[in-house]
């Protein structure tokens, strides 16, 4: 047709410029798509957030991999803000959907801030050689702080904690609230000192490594403290009564629960467990914590890092280098130089994995009492996995905020006793009188002793 | 390309039907007569453009509308199961799903005493006997009587998870600064009496505190939405050798004005003794749930200054109680002004920074509020008394201030009032117990030093 009216030649010139032009057009497009690529545009997605998703969703398929012992990042993520899932309010009085990050900002206030030159390779702190002798003598000028409170008694300092940040989960934050008064109960009981951080001390010690530079730090600002007791925020306590033995440790500086044969002979790599353990404050932990910190720093190192664990221990899956799969290594492979001063404990549940004893704690009340410690009344239950902070649809979570529910009233009980209150049931928030107030309390008495129990009591 | 002369003679002759194209035909349905394998190419080139086409179109697709929006239904379907569940499950956390008590509904109507406990009377004596007896249990630690601060919070989770977050920080302040002083914490999330409900269940906290713990001299009543703001002035004890109440207020807005607000009772001290026993079992009477709360409400508000109408608030009964009992309490009372032992948040929160520059710690007063109490924002439920973003960023703010103070011994501080971030104000030393002398307010406390 187009021939009929310009006739063949120039018809066959416009197709030819037809077809260049679409060609043209075609690599106009592209250049428009690389642009915003790079210059990023609309709301939806650029290439590279495409690359983001897909490395995501293989990351996510490799966790949902990951057996029981799930890594809880419990401390906070240095990198990007949280998302609110709130929207922004309209203003007003109103609490509901108000967004926390329209509040929170980055502001600088001027006072100088001082970094880590990044050439130089990672360490915690300069290398400290004569802390035992600095913090003997500390201790000698400042004897009203002394690092015993009784013989045998050492002075403990329990360290926790959470993010700065609102949690993602709605409840997340009321969780964690009744997990610090489970521990703020424990802890006035056995006169044990709480440290409950906030704060991330080291970008490059991220996640589940943040706990290193918080160790050193508060080991070296507290000579007054004996022995430091890192315990998670989704542990609890559930034996009120039970006080650590702590003459079977006078000759040891490590103390985590787990099993010889299981590190030293296997190689597991949950044969310990690095959410709750004690750390006596001396130069051999000083020491020990350097020789921990370098499979930790975030990136390539603990890329490469977490596949040489991998590699080397039994039944470890595929992802970035942790702290406890990091220790189990070192005690296996440099056993003449540590483990001797690590002690394995599993005569009572230092650290006790929820699965196995949540369902159990009617039958313990029925047939056992509070103080022994171990499988028949544990002195701890760990919701390894649950991440009561984190968003839901990781995990199975009306499971886990159940059972937490019920592991946070089983030892409450032991705490309300103490005034002669009890939970209705072990799901219950409401409590009930179990018995009744004397006009003569001085005499009165509670059960477990835990009122004025011989382990609180100080030196005359 | 050679012109192909035959195109318009195979066109305008019908007769010859095209064949099946080989090497030598000069037909096809177009006339242009391609060797087999250019043909073949052709349509391959042709696939693919267009397939590169269709991958451009999708990419724009994707950039402008989202493509993954029309295409991943289930994604949507996913994530909307998710909200719901999550709806389902914090509001199935949120209720309180054990069965109403059956005498829930019915409020006592009796005009009797109501009783926080059996009456005690020698209590003085009797804690006097049990301390000389129990010296492993000092009532007198380094130069300081033995204090229990104890505050609590409702077991339901807040109406929104924000309060949840204010409260978990705020009690972790409450923790640094008794850590520090030695103070024990009692954190309590029990509705002990269904009588004494809401702010009147701190009279029977206190009580029982008091007798069971013999051991304790003050019993320090502090609100969930206060926290400290100046982690180094300590309350002089010194000074109140004979009294059993301190409490923040103003003597004239209580005995000339009459004033609902002449007292705040979000922070104040009793001593563990028969007074402070009977002082509470006094106070208690406005106190239980129904009709007595409501009588006594109107009385209140007739009699105090500025009290809108309400049921009995523990403030206001305190209020009148020492107004009209002014004999027998009041030579026991210390009314205290000289430093914040409550202080009004919204009057210094926007000073914060003015402080930070021009004074330290320890001051305790207006210049560094001792406490600072966030009367009204009322974060634990769905609305309150002040906008939103003015009481949660003040907050932060008192929360940081605070926090800097912790931090420091630490050799860190917050990056700003409103920072989450820390930033590092101090090196790492290789003499650690050199800034643990400088820097450590526990070991230079009055007191403890030596």
């Amino acid at each position: 047709m187009i021939g009929r009216l310009l006739g063949p030649r120039r018809a066959r010139q416009l197709q030819r410029f037809v077809r260049n032009g679409k060609l043209t057009i075609f690599c106009l497009f592209l250049t428009v798509i690389m642009f915003r690529g790079y210059l990023g545009a609309g709301r939806f997605g650029t290439p590279e957030k495409d690359l983001d998703d897909i490395r995501e969703t293989l990351s996510y398929i490799r966790n949902r991999a990951e057996p029981r012992r799930v890594l809880e990042e419990a401390l906070m993520a240095a990198q990007g803000g949280l998302k609110s899932a709130e929207n922004a309010g309209a203003g007003g009085n109103n609490y509901a959907d108000f967004d926390m990050t329209k509040i929170l900002r980055d502001e600088d206030d001027g006072a100088e801030e001082l970094n880590r030159d990044p050439s130089q390779p990672y360490s915690l702190g300069p290398k400290i050689s004569d802390w035992d002798e600095q913090r003997a003598e500390w201790l000698q000028r400042n004897r009203k702080f002394p690092n015993f409170i009784r013989e045998h008694k050492p002075r403990v300092l329990l360290v926790t904690g959470s993010s700065p940040k609102p949690c993602e989960n709605p409840v997340g934050d009321h969780y964690l609230l009744k997990s610090i008064k489970n521990k703020i109960d424990y802890c006035r009981l056995h006169g044990i000192e709480i440290f409950y951080n906030m704060a991330l001390l080291d970008a490059e010690m991220s996640g589940f490594w943040a706990k290193l530079p918080l160790i050193r730090k508060l080991l070296l600002s507290h000579p007054e403290v004996e022995f430091l007791w890192w315990m998670d925020s989704d542990a609890m306590f559930t034996d009120m009564v039970f006080e650590l033995p702590w003459v079977r440790y006078k000759d040891v500086n490590f103390v985590l629960h787990g099993w010889d044969h299981m590190i030293y002979g296997q190689k597991n790599w949950i044969g310990l467990n690095t959410g709750s353990f004690l750390l006596r404050n001396c130069q051999w932990s000083l020491d020990f914590l350097d020789t921990w910190a370098p499979m930790g720093p975030k990136g390539k190192v603990r890329e490469e890092a977490g596949k040489l664990l991998t590699r080397e221990l039994k039944n470890r899956p595929v992802f970035e280098a942790d702290d406890q799969s990091a220790m189990v290594y070192i005690l296996a492979t440099q056993k003449e130089k540590w483990a001797d001063k690590v002690y394995l404990e599993n005569a009572y549940f230092l650290h006790g994995y929820w699965g196995i004893l949540v369902d159990k704690y009617e039958d313990m009340i029925e047939s056992y009492h509070p103080g022994y410690g171990d499988h028949r009344w544990p002195l701890v239950t760990h919701f390894v996995g649950c991440k009561p902070c984190g968003k839901f649809g990781d995990y199975p979570v009306e499971r886990c905020l159940k059972q937490m529910d019920r592991a946070f009233n089983f030892g409450d009980n032991q705490i309300l006793q103490m005034y002669g209150f009890t939970h209705n049931s072990l799901g219950s928030r409401r409590v009930r009188r179990i018995r009744n107030e004397t006009s003569n309390p001085i005499a009165a008495r509670d059960e477990l002793g835990l009122l004025h129990p011989a382990f609180k009591a100080v030196k005359v | 390309m050679a012109a192909d002369p035959t195109y318009s003679a195979q066109k305008r002759n019908p007769t010859i039907l095209p064949q099946t194209t080989s090497d030598d035909d000069d037909g096809g349905p177009r006339g242009r007569h391609l060797p087999k394998g250019r043909h073949g190419d052709r349509k391959f080139g042709n696939i693919r453009i267009t397939i590169l086409c269709g991958f451009v179109t999708v990419l724009v697709l994707r950039g402008t509308i989202g493509l993954s929006n029309l295409v991943s239904f289930e994604a949507d379907a996913e994530s909307q199961y998710l909200i719901e569940e999550t709806n389902r499950i914090v509001t199935a956390i949120r209720s309180d799903d054990d069965p109403p008590d059956p005498d829930d509904e019915n409020s006592p109507n009796s005009t009797s005493a109501f009783n926080l406990g059996p009456k005690i009377k020698n209590w003085d004596q009797d804690k006097k006997l049990w301390r000389r007896r129990n010296p492993q249990f000092p009532y007198f630690i380094n130069g300081r009587p033995k204090t229990y601060l104890v505050t609590s919070s409702s077991p339901s989770p807040c109406e929104n998870s924000i309060g949840d977050h204010y409260l978990l920080k705020f009690l972790k302040n409450k923790i640094d600064y008794c850590r520090i002083h030695g103070i024990e914490l009692v954190y309590n999330t029990a509705h002990l009496d269904k009588e004494m409900s809401g702010h009147w269940g701190k009279l029977l906290q206190i009580r029982q505190l008091m007798v069971a713990h013999p051991e304790a001299e003050w019993i320090w009543w502090m609100d969930s939405d206060a926290l400290f703001t100046d982690m180094v002035f300590e309350i002089p004890f010194h000074r109140y050798r004979s009294s059993n109440l301190i409490i923040h207020g103003y003597p004239d807005m209580l005995f000339n004005e009459k004033s609902w607000i002449a007292l705040n009772t979000g922070s104040f001290l009793l001593r563990n003794s028969q007074w402070s026993l009977d002082l509470l079992d006094v106070w208690a009477q406005m106190g239980p749930r129904g009709r007595p709360r409501e009588e006594a409400g109107k009385i209140l508000t007739s009699s105090l200054k500025g009290r809108p109408a309400l049921e009995a608030d523990d403030q206001s009964a305190l209020i009148y109680l020492l107004i009209s009992q002014r004999e027998r309490w009041m030579n026991m009372v210390s009314i205290e002004s000289s430093y914040c032992l409550h202080g009004f948040w919204e009057s210094l929160v926007d000073r914060y920074k003015e402080m930070m520059e021009k004074y330290r710690p320890g001051f305790g007063d207006e210049r560094w509020p001792f406490v600072t109490h966030f009367v009204g924002c009322r974060t634990c439920a769905s609305n309150g008394d002040y906008p939103v973003e003015r009481c949660l960023k003040s907050m932060e703010m008192a929360y940081n201030f605070a926090d800097n103070q912790v931090l420091n011994l630490y050799g860190f501080r917050h990056r700003g009032l409103v920072s989450t971030n820390i930033k590092r104000i101090r090196n790492e030393s290789v003499t650690p117990v050199v800034n643990v002398d400088k820097f450590g307010i526990r070991n230079s406390l009055r007191g403890n030093k030596g």
